[in-house]
């Protein structure tokens, strides 16, 4: 078997070859002492990167944490939230509005049914039966009736049927 | 500064739990992530920072019961390229090709050098210094290979690419930094 290329043993040393290719990899160290120096290599550079990342390892700075606080506070509201606020009295309106009138309506001086219409006849009916007069009668001192009815004696008939009577 | 609280109007008090706990839980290790990706404290803070608000703002598509620092890291992963791309504009910054021919792999093994030599005497330098000398993507795949340990499957869906885009990074920023190690022994002797 040829030698081992750098990029077979970074996937080797990764542990990225595929189970055949492994156990190629795998046997072929065994036997090839540049290929071993190769991996052995590759393995010292991935420790060294590891040991100085954790030689160096800092700690989260609250400061970050107390920016990515303030800056939430300060972030402006997302669109929902300002399509929601600016729908707000859309809605608001109408309904309160739907409300107003719901109490209007269900309160007693709401109209009830069709308006109320003057039965003329029921009027002067009951007018009438009120003054004891006939239905034709009229209130005492109409001037119609003083200016029309006078028959020169000076008394003015206090109704229409006692003006009646007197041209009779 | 004080101590932390939540916002005076947020959506709900289990959003507001949800992101306490996230960087009680996973701020330190996502600190470091980006600070790994960046090289520095500052960009790392202020990586760190958006990656919360992120958090906080996209909490209801976390799954429950996957791996939080997977998501979290994707979240920092993608921030970082969009920074990158912004810096890019700027400063034009010379990004090596993924795709372009590889220095090493295959044609014969690099010469054996005493890594473990290297490795004690350069205990002490700082990853970030180290890790200055690759492309932003090649240092996010070793980060998260060699580092973090993740699968290159995961890798691959932190970093949004293929995995065989993952292998080559990875393949290319390894030997890169093999040759580093083996320059910088020719210096000191």
């Amino acid at each position: 078997m040829n030698h081992l290329t750098t990029a077979q043993l970074s996937d080797f040393v990764h542990g990225e070859l595929s189970p055949a290719n492994d156990a190629l990899a795998h046997a072929h160290l065994a036997d090839c002492g540049v290929c071993r120096a190769e991996y052995d290599a590759e393995i010292a550079l991935g420790e060294a990167l590891r040991a100085a990342a954790a030689s160096e390892e800092l700690e989260f700075p609250s400061i970050v944490k107390a920016v990515v606080w303030e800056r939430i506070r300060e972030m402006p509201p997302s669109p929902m939230a300002r399509l929601s606020a600016w729908l707000r009295p859309l809605v608001a309106v109408p309904v309160a509005a739907a409300l107003l009138v719901g109490v209007w309506f269900a309160s007693p001086y709401a109209p009830h049914g069709a308006h109320p219409t003057v039965d003329a006849a029921y009027y002067l009916e009951a007018h009438a039966a009120e003054s004891g007069d006939s239905l034709l009668a009229e209130p005492a001192g109409a001037t119609m009736l003083e200016t029309s009815m006078e028959d020169g004696s000076g008394a003015v008939p206090a109704t229409l049927a006692e003006a009646v009577d007197a041209v009779r | 500064m004080g101590a932390t609280r939540g916002p005076a109007e947020t959506p709900s008090a289990e959003q507001n739990a949800f992101l306490e706990r996230a960087m009680t839980e996973y701020g330190k290790a996502t600190y470091n992530f980006a600070y790994r990706l960046t090289g520095n404290e500052t960009d790392a803070r202020d990586l760190t920072q958006e990656a919360f608000i992120r958090v906080f703002r996209a909490w209801r598509s976390f799954v429950p019961g996957t791996s939080f620092l997977s998501w979290i890291y994707r979240i920092v992963t993608n921030l970082h390229r969009d920074e990158l791309r912004r810096r890019k504009g700027r400063f034009q910054e010379e990004i090596p090709e993924d795709n372009a021919p590889q220095e090493f792999g295959g044609q014969r093994p690099l010469a054996v050098t005493p890594i473990e030599d290297y490795v004690d005497r350069q205990l002490g330098e700082p990853l970030s210094r180290a890790l200055a000398a690759l492309s932003p993507e090649q240092r996010q795949v070793v980060v998260l290979a060699d580092v973090e340990e993740y699968s290159y499957q995961e890798i691959a869906e932190i970093a949004g690419c293929s995995i065989g885009t993952v292998r080559s990074r990875l393949h290319r920023a390894r030997a890169l930094l093999r040759r580093l190690v083996e320059r910088a022994q020719q210096q000191q002797r």
